[in-house]
């Protein structure tokens, strides 16, 4: 992984068309804005596990495989 | 009454205020919109989300509050307008709260408490509100969650 050092109004590019600036730092959390073509998806990562999680969620479930695990469910105080 | 094409029940008959509007879809179905809760007392709190736009598309859910009494629900300022919420979670709000429930990855089964569905009963709108925070898991695994036997 290549690692760069930024600071606020800093920016980084990624090919010819992706730049990500670095717009505000602080508590814990980096503000980054970004600049890319339409065609470029840019997603948070936490939506694409939430994506691929779905993707997964939506094939056939057996439902019986499911008895025990809802059965524990019901039976908690 | 309006019927609909359904994964596991057949067809279904129901009504028209029992189904969800998510506005922006959901992660991977973001041109689904449009859903119908059905649920079964054998299978409380299972609630199946039935697409009412593709018949082959139901995604199995888990009410939270059954899986984690504790959990800390979070959303952005985006997701609760999109669902209506004028209100500061925490306060007396009225909500579904359900997590996507998936077989795929493991032998147990896991949920999403990374990003629940959250319904706003008198809008009739949902989101799939994805946090930001590191919190929760996007695939926890069910059978942990339980209390150990004492």
């Amino acid at each position: 992984m290549l690692v760069i050092s930024r600071r606020a109004g800093e920016s980084v590019l990624i090919g010819e068309d992706v730049e990500i600036q670095v717009l505000e730092t602080g508590s814990g959390r980096v503000k980054l804005g970004i600049s890319a073509p339409r065609a470029v998806p840019v997603l948070r990562n936490e939506v694409r596990l939430t994506r691929d999680q779905n993707l997964a969620a939506a094939q056939e479930v057996p439902l019986e495989r499911l008895a025990t695990a809802l059965a524990q469910l019901r039976s908690r105080p | 009454m309006p019927q609909c094409e359904t994964k596991y029940f057949g067809t279904v008959s129901y009504d028209d205020s029992a189904a969800v509007e998510f506005p922006t879809g959901l992660p991977g179905f973001e041109n689904c919109r449009r859903f119908l809760p059905i649920e079964e007392a054998a299978r409380l709190p299972l609630v199946f989300m039935q697409s009412l736009e593709q018949p082959g598309l139901c995604f199995l859910t888990l009410q939270v509050a059954a899986i984690d009494p504790g959990y800390q629900l979070k959303m952005s300022p985006e997701d609760m307008a999109s669902v209506g919420f004028d209100q500061p979670l925490g306060t007396a709000v009225d909500m579904v709260c359900l997590a996507v429930l998936s077989i795929a990855y493991a032998d147990a089964p896991t949920v999403n408490l990374l990003a629940p569905i959250v319904v706003n009963p008198r809008t009739g709108r949902a989101v799939q509100s994805v946090r930001d925070d590191a919190v929760y898991l996007c695939r926890q695994p069910l059978v942990r969650l339980q209390a150990p036997c004492s």
